[in-house]
Protein backbone atom coordinates (compact mmCIF):
# COMPACT_ATOMS: atom_id res chain seq x y z
CA UNK A 1 0.00 0.00 0.00
CA UNK A 2 2.40 2.56 -0.84
CA UNK A 3 1.25 6.28 -0.28
CA UNK A 4 1.17 8.11 -3.83
CA UNK A 5 0.39 10.83 -5.31
CA UNK A 6 -0.46 10.67 -8.96
CA UNK A 7 -1.21 13.46 -11.34
CA UNK A 8 -3.45 11.37 -14.98
CA UNK A 9 -2.78 13.27 -17.99
CA UNK A 10 -5.32 13.08 -20.34
CA UNK A 11 -5.14 13.35 -24.24
CA UNK A 12 -8.23 15.17 -25.76
CA UNK A 13 -6.60 15.73 -28.97
CA UNK A 14 -9.13 15.72 -32.05
CA UNK A 15 -7.47 11.86 -32.88
CA UNK A 16 -9.76 10.55 -29.84
CA UNK A 17 -12.78 10.68 -31.33
CA UNK A 18 -11.51 7.83 -33.67
CA UNK A 19 -13.94 5.14 -32.81
CA UNK A 20 -11.37 1.83 -32.83
CA UNK A 21 -11.40 1.84 -29.36
CA UNK A 22 -15.51 1.48 -27.89
CA UNK A 23 -17.33 3.78 -28.25
CA UNK A 24 -14.95 6.68 -28.79
CA UNK A 25 -10.79 6.67 -27.94
CA UNK A 26 -11.86 9.69 -25.67
CA UNK A 27 -14.72 7.78 -23.79
CA UNK A 28 -12.77 4.55 -23.18
CA UNK A 29 -9.94 6.86 -21.88
CA UNK A 30 -12.27 8.79 -19.02
CA UNK A 31 -13.25 5.16 -18.35
CA UNK A 32 -10.01 3.66 -17.85
CA UNK A 33 -9.29 7.16 -15.73
CA UNK A 34 -12.05 6.08 -13.30
CA UNK A 35 -10.70 2.61 -13.01
CA UNK A 36 -7.62 4.49 -12.04
CA UNK A 37 -8.64 6.51 -9.55
CA UNK A 38 -11.15 4.23 -8.13
CA UNK A 39 -7.59 1.76 -7.29
CA UNK A 40 -5.43 3.97 -6.12
CA UNK A 41 -7.93 5.68 -3.67
CA UNK A 42 -8.58 2.39 -2.44
CA UNK A 43 -5.08 0.72 -2.10
CA UNK A 44 -4.54 3.20 0.41
CA UNK A 45 -6.61 5.91 1.81
CA UNK A 46 -4.23 8.47 1.79
CA UNK A 47 -3.31 8.12 -1.75
CA UNK A 48 -4.50 11.53 -3.68
CA UNK A 49 -5.00 11.62 -7.77
CA UNK A 50 -5.18 14.73 -10.03
CA UNK A 51 -6.44 15.14 -13.32
CA UNK A 52 -4.91 17.45 -16.77
CA UNK A 53 -5.77 17.18 -19.77
CA UNK A 54 -2.76 17.88 -22.60
CA UNK A 55 -5.03 19.03 -25.45
CA UNK A 56 -7.96 21.67 -26.06
CA UNK A 57 -6.68 25.20 -25.40
CA UNK A 58 -3.67 23.94 -23.70
CA UNK A 59 -2.28 22.10 -20.80
CA UNK A 60 -4.86 22.80 -18.07
CA UNK A 61 -5.20 21.27 -14.87
CA UNK A 62 -8.70 19.99 -13.90
CA UNK A 63 -8.24 19.13 -10.20
CA UNK A 64 -5.23 18.59 -8.47
CA UNK A 65 -4.01 16.08 -6.27
CA UNK A 66 -6.64 14.94 -3.64
CA UNK A 67 -8.41 12.10 -2.28
CA UNK A 68 -12.33 12.76 -2.87
CA UNK A 69 -13.15 10.22 -5.64
CA UNK A 70 -16.48 12.47 -6.32
CA UNK A 71 -14.09 15.31 -6.92
CA UNK A 72 -12.31 13.54 -9.85
CA UNK A 73 -15.23 11.63 -11.61
CA UNK A 74 -16.77 14.90 -11.59
CA UNK A 75 -14.49 17.09 -13.15
CA UNK A 76 -14.10 14.23 -16.03
CA UNK A 77 -18.04 15.82 -16.75
CA UNK A 78 -18.03 17.77 -19.81
CA UNK A 79 -14.87 17.04 -21.15
CA UNK A 80 -14.22 18.46 -24.80
CA UNK A 81 -12.18 17.01 -27.68
CA UNK A 82 -10.18 18.75 -29.75
CA UNK A 83 -7.16 20.75 -30.26
CA UNK A 84 -3.41 19.15 -30.72
CA UNK A 85 -1.44 16.97 -27.38
CA UNK A 86 1.07 18.79 -25.77
CA UNK A 87 2.90 15.54 -24.47
CA UNK A 88 6.38 17.82 -22.99
CA UNK A 89 4.16 20.22 -21.27
CA UNK A 90 1.58 18.14 -19.88
CA UNK A 91 4.27 16.49 -18.10
CA UNK A 92 5.93 19.07 -16.84
CA UNK A 93 2.96 20.61 -15.52
CA UNK A 94 1.94 17.72 -13.69
CA UNK A 95 5.27 17.09 -12.17
CA UNK A 96 5.12 20.83 -11.50
CA UNK A 97 1.77 20.15 -9.31
CA UNK A 98 3.01 17.01 -7.75
CA UNK A 99 5.83 18.96 -6.46
CA UNK A 100 3.31 20.96 -4.80
CA UNK A 101 1.27 18.44 -2.90
CA UNK A 102 0.26 18.50 0.61
CA UNK A 103 1.68 15.31 1.79
CA UNK A 104 5.43 15.45 1.23
CA UNK A 105 5.46 11.66 2.24
CA UNK A 106 3.31 10.85 -0.79
CA UNK A 107 5.71 9.43 -3.43
CA UNK A 108 4.93 10.71 -6.44
CA UNK A 109 3.79 9.37 -10.05
CA UNK A 110 2.26 10.49 -13.26
CA UNK A 111 0.35 8.47 -15.73
CA UNK A 112 -0.32 9.83 -18.89
CA UNK A 113 -2.17 8.48 -22.05
CA UNK A 114 -0.63 8.53 -25.64
CA UNK A 115 -3.29 7.95 -27.84
CA UNK A 116 -2.20 10.91 -30.71
CA UNK A 117 1.35 11.20 -32.66
CA UNK A 118 4.02 12.28 -30.40
CA UNK A 119 5.62 15.46 -32.27
CA UNK A 120 8.44 15.99 -29.87
CA UNK A 121 12.09 14.61 -30.70
CA UNK A 122 13.05 11.99 -28.62
CA UNK A 123 16.10 14.20 -27.20
CA UNK A 124 13.62 16.23 -25.72
CA UNK A 125 11.49 13.27 -24.40
CA UNK A 126 15.02 11.67 -22.64
CA UNK A 127 15.55 14.56 -20.96
CA UNK A 128 12.27 15.21 -19.63
CA UNK A 129 12.62 11.56 -18.45
CA UNK A 130 15.70 12.39 -16.94
CA UNK A 131 14.63 15.28 -14.99
CA UNK A 132 11.64 13.33 -13.46
CA UNK A 133 14.19 10.46 -12.69
CA UNK A 134 16.06 13.31 -10.76
CA UNK A 135 13.38 14.36 -8.68
CA UNK A 136 12.16 10.26 -8.18
CA UNK A 137 8.96 11.11 -10.00
CA UNK A 138 7.63 7.63 -11.44
CA UNK A 139 6.02 7.68 -15.08
CA UNK A 140 3.31 5.24 -16.45
CA UNK A 141 2.66 5.24 -20.30
CA UNK A 142 -0.62 3.82 -21.69
CA UNK A 143 0.46 4.02 -25.62
CA UNK A 144 -2.56 3.60 -27.50
CA UNK A 145 -4.74 5.09 -30.17
CA UNK A 146 -1.96 6.45 -33.42
CA UNK A 147 0.23 3.62 -34.28
CA UNK A 148 2.72 6.33 -35.78
CA UNK A 149 6.28 5.33 -36.72
CA UNK A 150 8.43 6.36 -34.62
CA UNK A 151 5.91 7.20 -31.85
CA UNK A 152 6.32 3.85 -30.05
CA UNK A 153 10.57 4.35 -30.33
CA UNK A 154 9.76 7.38 -28.56
CA UNK A 155 7.61 6.67 -25.71
CA UNK A 156 9.64 3.25 -24.87
CA UNK A 157 13.33 6.04 -24.56
CA UNK A 158 11.10 8.28 -22.88
CA UNK A 159 10.31 5.03 -20.22
CA UNK A 160 14.04 4.17 -20.25
CA UNK A 161 15.32 7.59 -18.94
CA UNK A 162 12.52 7.67 -16.55
CA UNK A 163 12.85 4.24 -15.20
CA UNK A 164 14.50 3.83 -11.88
CA UNK A 165 14.41 0.38 -10.40
CA UNK A 166 11.36 -0.71 -12.65
CA UNK A 167 9.14 1.91 -10.72
CA UNK A 168 7.76 3.09 -14.12
CA UNK A 169 5.73 0.97 -16.72
CA UNK A 170 4.64 1.18 -20.11
CA UNK A 171 1.60 -1.02 -21.70
CA UNK A 172 0.81 -1.13 -24.97
CA UNK A 173 -2.61 -1.56 -26.06
CA UNK A 174 -4.11 -2.49 -29.24
CA UNK A 175 -7.51 -1.63 -30.78
CA UNK A 176 -9.98 -4.23 -30.02
CA UNK A 177 -12.90 -5.85 -29.50
CA UNK A 178 -12.29 -5.12 -25.15
CA UNK A 179 -12.30 -2.05 -23.22
CA UNK A 180 -9.54 -0.20 -22.34
CA UNK A 181 -10.10 -0.28 -19.46
CA UNK A 182 -10.40 -4.44 -19.37
CA UNK A 183 -6.81 -4.64 -20.62
CA UNK A 184 -5.59 -2.19 -18.61
CA UNK A 185 -6.77 -3.76 -15.33
CA UNK A 186 -4.16 -6.64 -15.56
CA UNK A 187 -0.90 -4.60 -16.08
CA UNK A 188 1.39 -3.17 -13.42
CA UNK A 189 0.23 0.21 -13.92
CA UNK A 190 -3.19 -1.09 -11.85
CA UNK A 191 -1.62 -3.82 -9.72
CA UNK A 192 0.87 -1.40 -8.24
CA UNK A 193 4.01 -2.86 -8.48
CA UNK A 194 2.52 -6.24 -7.47
CA UNK A 195 0.45 -5.28 -4.47
CA UNK A 196 -1.40 -2.43 -3.55
CA UNK A 197 -4.97 -2.04 -6.14
CA UNK A 198 -5.27 -6.14 -6.28
CA UNK A 199 -7.81 -6.49 -3.96
CA UNK A 200 -9.59 -4.03 -6.18
CA UNK A 201 -8.28 -4.84 -9.54
CA UNK A 202 -9.72 -8.19 -9.12
CA UNK A 203 -13.07 -7.24 -7.87
CA UNK A 204 -13.44 -5.04 -11.17
CA UNK A 205 -11.93 -7.26 -13.45
CA UNK A 206 -14.41 -9.91 -12.31
CA UNK A 207 -17.35 -6.97 -12.74
CA UNK A 208 -16.20 -6.06 -16.18
CA UNK A 209 -15.79 -9.06 -17.44
CA UNK A 210 -18.86 -10.71 -16.48
CA UNK A 211 -20.68 -8.07 -17.72
CA UNK A 212 -19.80 -8.10 -21.30
CA UNK A 213 -17.42 -9.85 -23.63
CA UNK A 214 -14.97 -10.93 -21.04
CA UNK A 215 -16.03 -14.62 -20.39
CA UNK A 216 -16.83 -16.50 -23.28
CA UNK A 217 -20.69 -17.16 -22.13
CA UNK A 218 -21.61 -14.34 -20.66
CA UNK A 219 -21.70 -16.02 -17.12
CA UNK A 220 -19.33 -15.58 -14.23
CA UNK A 221 -18.08 -18.62 -13.23
CA UNK A 222 -17.52 -16.95 -9.91
CA UNK A 223 -21.10 -16.78 -9.78
CA UNK A 224 -22.38 -19.71 -11.48
CA UNK A 225 -19.65 -22.31 -11.09
CA UNK A 226 -22.16 -24.98 -12.47
CA UNK A 227 -23.87 -23.37 -14.98
CA UNK A 228 -20.41 -22.02 -16.38
CA UNK A 229 -19.06 -25.50 -16.93
CA UNK A 230 -22.00 -27.42 -17.95
CA UNK A 231 -21.60 -24.87 -20.80
CA UNK A 232 -17.48 -24.67 -21.64
CA UNK A 233 -18.39 -28.16 -21.88
CA UNK A 234 -21.37 -28.78 -24.54
CA UNK A 235 -18.74 -25.85 -26.39
CA UNK A 236 -15.74 -28.08 -26.17
CA UNK A 237 -17.83 -30.72 -27.52
CA UNK A 238 -19.20 -29.20 -30.20
CA UNK A 239 -16.13 -27.95 -31.18
CA UNK A 240 -14.71 -31.51 -31.59
CA UNK A 241 -17.86 -32.78 -33.52
CA UNK A 242 -16.76 -29.74 -35.68
CA UNK A 243 -13.44 -31.20 -36.15
CA UNK A 244 -14.37 -34.71 -36.53
CA UNK A 245 -16.78 -33.46 -39.27
CA UNK A 246 -13.60 -31.62 -41.29
CA UNK A 247 -11.53 -34.67 -40.14
CA UNK A 248 -13.77 -37.12 -41.25
CA UNK A 249 -13.59 -34.74 -44.90
CA UNK A 250 -10.04 -34.68 -44.66
CA UNK A 251 -9.60 -38.13 -44.05
CA UNK A 252 -11.66 -39.28 -46.49
CA UNK A 253 -9.20 -37.66 -49.55
CA UNK A 254 -6.38 -39.00 -47.71
CA UNK A 255 -7.75 -42.31 -47.60
CA UNK A 256 -8.45 -42.47 -51.08
CA UNK A 257 -5.21 -41.57 -51.86
CA UNK A 258 -3.38 -43.67 -49.57
CA UNK A 259 -5.79 -47.04 -50.41
CA UNK A 260 -6.11 -48.86 -47.07
CA UNK A 261 -5.73 -46.63 -43.81
CA UNK A 262 -6.41 -47.78 -40.67
CA UNK A 263 -9.45 -46.78 -39.37
CA UNK A 264 -10.51 -47.75 -35.54
CA UNK A 265 -13.58 -46.06 -33.54
CA UNK A 266 -14.55 -46.71 -30.42
CA UNK A 267 -18.31 -46.63 -29.32
CA UNK A 268 -17.97 -44.10 -26.61
CA UNK A 269 -18.26 -40.39 -27.48
CA UNK A 270 -17.64 -39.00 -30.93
CA UNK A 271 -14.67 -36.86 -29.68
CA UNK A 272 -12.71 -40.25 -28.96
CA UNK A 273 -13.77 -41.41 -32.76
CA UNK A 274 -12.30 -38.42 -34.61
CA UNK A 275 -8.83 -38.61 -32.79
CA UNK A 276 -8.40 -42.71 -33.15
CA UNK A 277 -9.83 -41.97 -37.15
CA UNK A 278 -6.30 -40.59 -37.72
CA UNK A 279 -3.25 -42.09 -39.55
CA UNK A 280 -2.28 -44.64 -37.26
CA UNK A 281 1.24 -42.29 -37.13
CA UNK A 282 -0.63 -39.19 -35.98
CA UNK A 283 -2.67 -40.72 -33.54
CA UNK A 284 0.13 -41.62 -32.03
CA UNK A 285 0.95 -37.82 -31.91
CA UNK A 286 -2.27 -36.69 -31.00
CA UNK A 287 -2.45 -38.87 -27.89
CA UNK A 288 0.54 -36.58 -26.61
CA UNK A 289 -0.88 -33.57 -28.51
CA UNK A 290 -0.66 -31.00 -25.92
CA UNK A 291 2.64 -28.47 -27.49
CA UNK A 292 2.90 -26.86 -30.86
CA UNK A 293 6.10 -29.35 -32.03
CA UNK A 294 3.26 -32.04 -31.95
CA UNK A 295 0.93 -30.04 -34.12
CA UNK A 296 3.32 -28.78 -36.65
CA UNK A 297 4.46 -32.34 -36.70
CA UNK A 298 0.98 -33.46 -37.69
CA UNK A 299 1.00 -30.68 -39.91
CA UNK A 300 3.73 -31.65 -41.81
CA UNK A 301 2.73 -35.31 -42.22
CA UNK A 302 -0.54 -34.02 -43.55
CA UNK A 303 1.19 -31.96 -46.09
CA UNK A 304 2.83 -35.00 -46.61
CA UNK A 305 -0.36 -36.90 -47.59
CA UNK A 306 -0.89 -34.08 -49.63
CA UNK A 307 -4.29 -32.68 -49.20
CA UNK A 308 -5.91 -30.15 -47.22
CA UNK A 309 -5.66 -32.20 -43.45
CA UNK A 310 -3.47 -29.63 -42.87
CA UNK A 311 -6.00 -28.14 -40.90
CA UNK A 312 -7.49 -30.47 -39.47
CA UNK A 313 -4.10 -31.60 -37.45
CA UNK A 314 -4.06 -28.02 -35.73
CA UNK A 315 -7.98 -28.66 -34.73
CA UNK A 316 -6.58 -31.61 -33.41
CA UNK A 317 -4.41 -30.10 -31.14
CA UNK A 318 -7.10 -27.96 -29.47
CA UNK A 319 -9.16 -31.16 -29.98
CA UNK A 320 -6.89 -33.22 -27.74
CA UNK A 321 -6.27 -30.61 -25.22
CA UNK A 322 -10.28 -30.84 -24.55
CA UNK A 323 -10.12 -34.49 -24.17
CA UNK A 324 -7.24 -34.17 -21.72
CA UNK A 325 -9.44 -32.60 -19.19
CA UNK A 326 -11.94 -35.82 -19.71
CA UNK A 327 -10.18 -39.07 -18.19
CA UNK A 328 -13.08 -41.43 -20.00
CA UNK A 329 -12.12 -39.79 -23.09
CA UNK A 330 -8.32 -40.32 -22.34
CA UNK A 331 -9.10 -44.01 -21.45
CA UNK A 332 -10.88 -44.39 -25.29
CA UNK A 333 -8.11 -42.56 -26.74
CA UNK A 334 -5.78 -45.48 -24.97
CA UNK A 335 -8.22 -47.52 -26.22
CA UNK A 336 -8.30 -46.27 -29.94
CA UNK A 337 -4.56 -46.94 -30.34
CA UNK A 338 -4.95 -50.42 -29.43
CA UNK A 339 -7.45 -50.42 -31.99
CA UNK A 340 -5.23 -49.25 -34.70
CA UNK A 341 -3.40 -52.36 -34.98
CA UNK A 342 -6.08 -54.46 -35.12
CA UNK A 343 -6.92 -55.86 -38.76
CA UNK A 344 -8.87 -54.68 -40.98
CA UNK A 345 -11.95 -56.98 -41.17
CA UNK A 346 -12.73 -55.58 -37.25
CA UNK A 347 -12.67 -52.13 -38.45
CA UNK A 348 -14.83 -52.88 -41.10
CA UNK A 349 -17.39 -54.21 -38.40
CA UNK A 350 -17.08 -51.27 -36.40
CA UNK A 351 -17.52 -49.07 -39.55
CA UNK A 352 -20.50 -50.86 -40.35
CA UNK A 353 -22.45 -50.74 -36.78
CA UNK A 354 -21.31 -46.84 -37.16
CA UNK A 355 -22.93 -46.70 -40.55
CA UNK A 356 -25.74 -47.29 -38.78
CA UNK A 357 -27.45 -44.30 -38.78
CA UNK A 358 -30.04 -45.01 -36.50
CA UNK A 359 -27.24 -46.80 -33.94
CA UNK A 360 -25.41 -43.46 -34.63
CA UNK A 361 -28.02 -40.86 -33.58
CA UNK A 362 -29.43 -42.25 -30.73
CA UNK A 363 -25.46 -42.61 -29.04
CA UNK A 364 -25.77 -38.64 -30.09
CA UNK A 365 -29.37 -37.93 -28.47
CA UNK A 366 -27.78 -39.17 -25.37
CA UNK A 367 -24.65 -37.22 -25.27
CA UNK A 368 -25.65 -33.59 -23.07
CA UNK A 369 -25.58 -30.89 -24.97
CA UNK A 370 -25.71 -32.24 -28.95
CA UNK A 371 -28.63 -31.75 -31.14
CA UNK A 372 -29.10 -34.49 -33.50
CA UNK A 373 -30.67 -31.97 -36.32
CA UNK A 374 -27.64 -29.63 -36.02
CA UNK A 375 -25.86 -29.22 -39.19
CA UNK A 376 -22.79 -29.41 -38.19
CA UNK A 377 -23.75 -32.65 -36.02
CA UNK A 378 -25.49 -33.96 -39.89
CA UNK A 379 -22.00 -33.56 -41.37
CA UNK A 380 -20.50 -35.72 -39.50
CA UNK A 381 -22.73 -38.52 -40.28
CA UNK A 382 -22.25 -37.53 -43.13
CA UNK A 383 -18.35 -37.87 -43.74
CA UNK A 384 -18.61 -41.08 -41.74
CA UNK A 385 -20.93 -42.03 -44.72
CA UNK A 386 -18.85 -41.47 -47.04
CA UNK A 387 -15.46 -43.26 -45.30
CA UNK A 388 -17.62 -46.24 -45.07
CA UNK A 389 -18.64 -46.09 -48.87
CA UNK A 390 -16.00 -48.37 -50.03
CA UNK A 391 -16.68 -50.88 -47.88
CA UNK A 392 -20.45 -50.84 -47.20
CA UNK A 393 -22.17 -49.11 -50.31
CA UNK A 394 -25.45 -50.60 -49.58
CA UNK A 395 -25.75 -49.93 -46.44
CA UNK A 396 -24.89 -46.06 -47.13
CA UNK A 397 -27.34 -45.71 -50.05
CA UNK A 398 -30.48 -45.66 -47.56
CA UNK A 399 -28.38 -43.37 -44.57
CA UNK A 400 -27.41 -41.20 -47.62
CA UNK A 401 -31.22 -40.95 -48.56
CA UNK A 402 -31.86 -39.66 -45.04
CA UNK A 403 -29.17 -37.11 -44.88
CA UNK A 404 -30.02 -35.48 -48.27
CA UNK A 405 -33.97 -34.88 -46.60
CA UNK B 1 34.81 30.64 7.10
CA UNK B 2 37.03 30.61 10.57
CA UNK B 3 40.83 30.41 9.93
CA UNK B 4 41.09 28.38 13.01
CA UNK B 5 43.36 25.25 11.90
CA UNK B 6 41.11 22.50 11.13
CA UNK B 7 44.04 19.02 11.69
CA UNK B 8 41.75 17.90 14.33
CA UNK B 9 38.12 18.52 15.61
CA UNK B 10 37.49 20.60 18.47
CA UNK B 11 36.99 18.45 21.50
CA UNK B 12 33.74 19.58 22.09
CA UNK B 13 32.27 18.18 19.13
CA UNK B 14 30.77 15.12 18.61
CA UNK B 15 29.81 12.90 15.53
CA UNK B 16 26.21 14.03 14.98
CA UNK B 17 25.57 10.27 13.58
CA UNK B 18 23.43 9.39 16.90
CA UNK B 19 21.55 12.46 16.62
CA UNK B 20 20.25 11.53 13.32
CA UNK B 21 16.59 10.67 12.61
CA UNK B 22 16.56 7.78 9.91
CA UNK B 23 13.07 7.43 9.14
CA UNK B 24 13.02 10.83 7.43
CA UNK B 25 16.63 10.94 5.53
CA UNK B 26 16.04 11.62 1.94
CA UNK B 27 18.44 11.70 -0.82
CA UNK B 28 17.50 12.46 -4.19
CA UNK B 29 19.60 11.50 -7.67
CA UNK B 30 20.60 8.94 -6.25
CA UNK B 31 21.72 5.35 -7.98
CA UNK B 32 19.77 2.57 -6.64
CA UNK B 33 23.02 0.69 -5.95
CA UNK B 34 24.70 3.53 -4.16
CA UNK B 35 22.09 4.81 -1.67
CA UNK B 36 22.94 7.54 1.15
CA UNK B 37 23.87 4.71 3.58
CA UNK B 38 26.88 4.24 1.92
CA UNK B 39 28.50 7.56 3.08
CA UNK B 40 26.27 8.03 6.31
CA UNK B 41 25.80 5.06 8.04
CA UNK B 42 28.73 3.69 10.66
CA UNK B 43 30.49 0.65 9.32
CA UNK B 44 29.49 1.37 5.50
CA UNK B 45 31.20 5.05 5.40
CA UNK B 46 34.29 3.78 6.48
CA UNK B 47 34.31 0.58 3.59
CA UNK B 48 36.33 2.42 1.01
CA UNK B 49 34.33 0.43 -1.70
CA UNK B 50 31.06 1.80 -0.90
CA UNK B 51 30.33 4.96 -1.80
CA UNK B 52 26.88 6.81 -2.77
CA UNK B 53 26.38 8.01 -6.02
CA UNK B 54 24.54 9.97 -8.49
CA UNK B 55 22.63 8.77 -10.65
CA UNK B 56 20.86 11.34 -13.76
CA UNK B 57 23.50 13.53 -13.51
CA UNK B 58 26.36 14.75 -11.14
CA UNK B 59 23.92 16.74 -8.44
CA UNK B 60 22.80 14.83 -5.37
CA UNK B 61 20.11 16.46 -2.74
CA UNK B 62 20.57 15.01 0.47
CA UNK B 63 17.82 15.68 3.70
CA UNK B 64 18.87 14.73 6.92
CA UNK B 65 16.64 15.11 10.06
CA UNK B 66 18.03 15.31 13.99
CA UNK B 67 15.90 13.54 16.52
CA UNK B 68 16.36 16.94 18.39
CA UNK B 69 18.71 20.89 17.73
CA UNK B 70 21.88 20.67 17.54
CA UNK B 71 24.50 22.91 16.72
CA UNK B 72 26.90 22.02 13.44
CA UNK B 73 30.30 22.83 13.59
CA UNK B 74 32.25 21.04 11.01
CA UNK B 75 31.56 18.90 8.29
CA UNK B 76 33.50 15.45 6.31
CA UNK B 77 33.17 14.68 3.43
CA UNK B 78 35.36 12.33 1.68
CA UNK B 79 35.63 10.92 -1.78
CA UNK B 80 37.41 10.02 -4.78
CA UNK B 81 39.74 12.85 -6.01
CA UNK B 82 38.27 13.17 -9.93
CA UNK B 83 34.35 12.24 -8.41
CA UNK B 84 34.48 13.27 -5.29
CA UNK B 85 32.04 16.99 -4.94
CA UNK B 86 33.65 19.93 -5.50
CA UNK B 87 30.49 22.64 -4.51
CA UNK B 88 28.48 22.01 -1.55
CA UNK B 89 25.70 23.96 -0.31
CA UNK B 90 24.14 23.43 2.88
CA UNK B 91 21.06 24.54 4.04
CA UNK B 92 19.54 24.53 7.94
CA UNK B 93 16.01 23.95 8.45
CA UNK B 94 14.55 23.75 4.83
CA UNK B 95 12.04 21.16 4.78
CA UNK B 96 11.73 19.39 1.35
CA UNK B 97 13.93 20.97 -1.07
CA UNK B 98 13.54 19.73 -4.88
CA UNK B 99 16.47 20.76 -7.30
CA UNK B 100 13.99 23.22 -8.61
CA UNK B 101 14.25 25.46 -6.03
CA UNK B 102 17.58 24.77 -4.79
CA UNK B 103 18.62 27.46 -5.79
CA UNK B 104 15.86 30.12 -4.65
CA UNK B 105 17.33 30.35 -1.06
CA UNK B 106 21.22 31.50 -0.21
CA UNK B 107 22.41 28.62 1.65
CA UNK B 108 23.06 28.83 4.95
CA UNK B 109 26.86 27.28 4.33
CA UNK B 110 29.02 26.83 0.87
CA UNK B 111 31.72 24.33 1.29
CA UNK B 112 34.08 24.44 -1.92
CA UNK B 113 36.13 21.17 -1.40
CA UNK B 114 39.49 21.34 -2.02
CA UNK B 115 41.63 17.79 -2.49
CA UNK B 116 42.65 17.92 1.56
CA UNK B 117 39.26 17.78 2.41
CA UNK B 118 38.46 15.45 -0.07
CA UNK B 119 40.56 13.41 1.23
CA UNK B 120 39.42 13.88 4.82
CA UNK B 121 40.08 16.68 6.33
CA UNK B 122 36.83 18.65 8.02
CA UNK B 123 35.27 22.02 6.67
CA UNK B 124 34.61 24.33 9.55
CA UNK B 125 31.55 25.99 8.47
CA UNK B 126 29.98 29.29 9.79
CA UNK B 127 29.09 28.62 13.41
CA UNK B 128 26.78 30.95 13.81
CA UNK B 129 24.42 29.63 11.15
CA UNK B 130 24.22 26.76 12.35
CA UNK B 131 22.66 27.23 15.76
CA UNK B 132 19.46 25.92 15.93
CA UNK B 133 19.66 23.17 13.23
CA UNK B 134 16.78 20.94 13.54
CA UNK B 135 17.21 19.57 9.77
CA UNK B 136 19.98 19.99 6.99
CA UNK B 137 20.17 20.05 3.50
CA UNK B 138 23.16 19.25 1.48
CA UNK B 139 23.44 20.18 -2.07
CA UNK B 140 26.05 19.06 -4.13
CA UNK B 141 26.18 20.64 -7.19
CA UNK B 142 29.73 19.75 -8.94
CA UNK B 143 32.11 17.09 -8.77
CA UNK B 144 35.90 17.70 -8.81
CA UNK B 145 36.63 16.72 -12.42
CA UNK B 146 33.37 17.89 -13.58
CA UNK B 147 32.30 14.01 -14.62
CA UNK B 148 28.74 12.52 -14.64
CA UNK B 149 28.67 11.00 -11.35
CA UNK B 150 29.60 12.26 -8.29
CA UNK B 151 30.34 9.72 -5.73
CA UNK B 152 31.02 10.48 -1.95
CA UNK B 153 32.87 7.81 0.05
CA UNK B 154 31.76 9.54 3.34
CA UNK B 155 29.88 12.22 5.17
CA UNK B 156 30.54 12.87 8.92
CA UNK B 157 28.80 15.81 10.39
CA UNK B 158 30.58 17.33 13.60
CA UNK B 159 28.82 19.31 16.32
CA UNK B 160 26.74 20.01 19.73
CA UNK B 161 23.46 19.20 20.88
CA UNK B 162 21.35 21.63 22.35
CA UNK B 163 19.65 20.71 25.71
CA UNK B 164 16.18 19.66 24.31
CA UNK B 165 13.92 17.37 26.08
CA UNK B 166 14.12 14.34 24.62
CA UNK B 167 10.20 13.19 24.87
CA UNK B 168 11.26 9.08 25.16
CA UNK B 169 13.15 9.34 28.22
CA UNK B 170 10.21 11.42 29.88
CA UNK B 171 8.85 8.74 32.39
CA UNK B 172 5.47 8.95 34.74
CA UNK B 173 7.00 9.36 38.33
CA UNK B 174 5.90 6.20 40.30
CA UNK B 175 3.44 6.54 43.06
CA UNK B 176 4.64 4.87 46.29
Amino acid sequence: MVLEATMICIDNSEWMRNGDYAPTRFQAQADAVNLICGAKTQSNPENTVGVLTMAGKGVRVLVTPTSDLGKILACMHGLEVGGECNLAAGIQVAQLALKHRQNKKQQQRIIVFVGSPVKYDKKLLEMIGRKLKKNSVALDIVNFGEEDEGKTEKVEALLAAVNNNDSSHIVHIPSGPSALSDALISTPIFTGDGEGGSGFAAAAAAAAAGGVSGFDFGVDPNLDPELALALRVSMEEERARQEAAAKKAAEEAAKQEKGAEQQSSTQDATMTETVSAAAPEAENKSNDMTDDENALLQQALAMSMGDSSASAATRDTDMSEATADDQDLALALQLSVQDSTKDQASQTDMSKLLADQSFVSSILASLPGVDPNDPSVKDLLASMQNQAEPQQKDEDKAPKEEEKK
Amino acid sequence: MSAESASGIQRSQVDLLDFVDWSGVECLNYSSSHSLANALKQGYREDEGLNLESDADEQLLIYIPFIQVVKLHSIVIKGPEDEGPKTVKLFANREHMGFSNVNDFPPSDTADLSLDNIKGKPVLLKYVKFQNVRSLTIFVEDNQSGSDITKIQKIVLYGTTVETTDMKGLKKIEEH
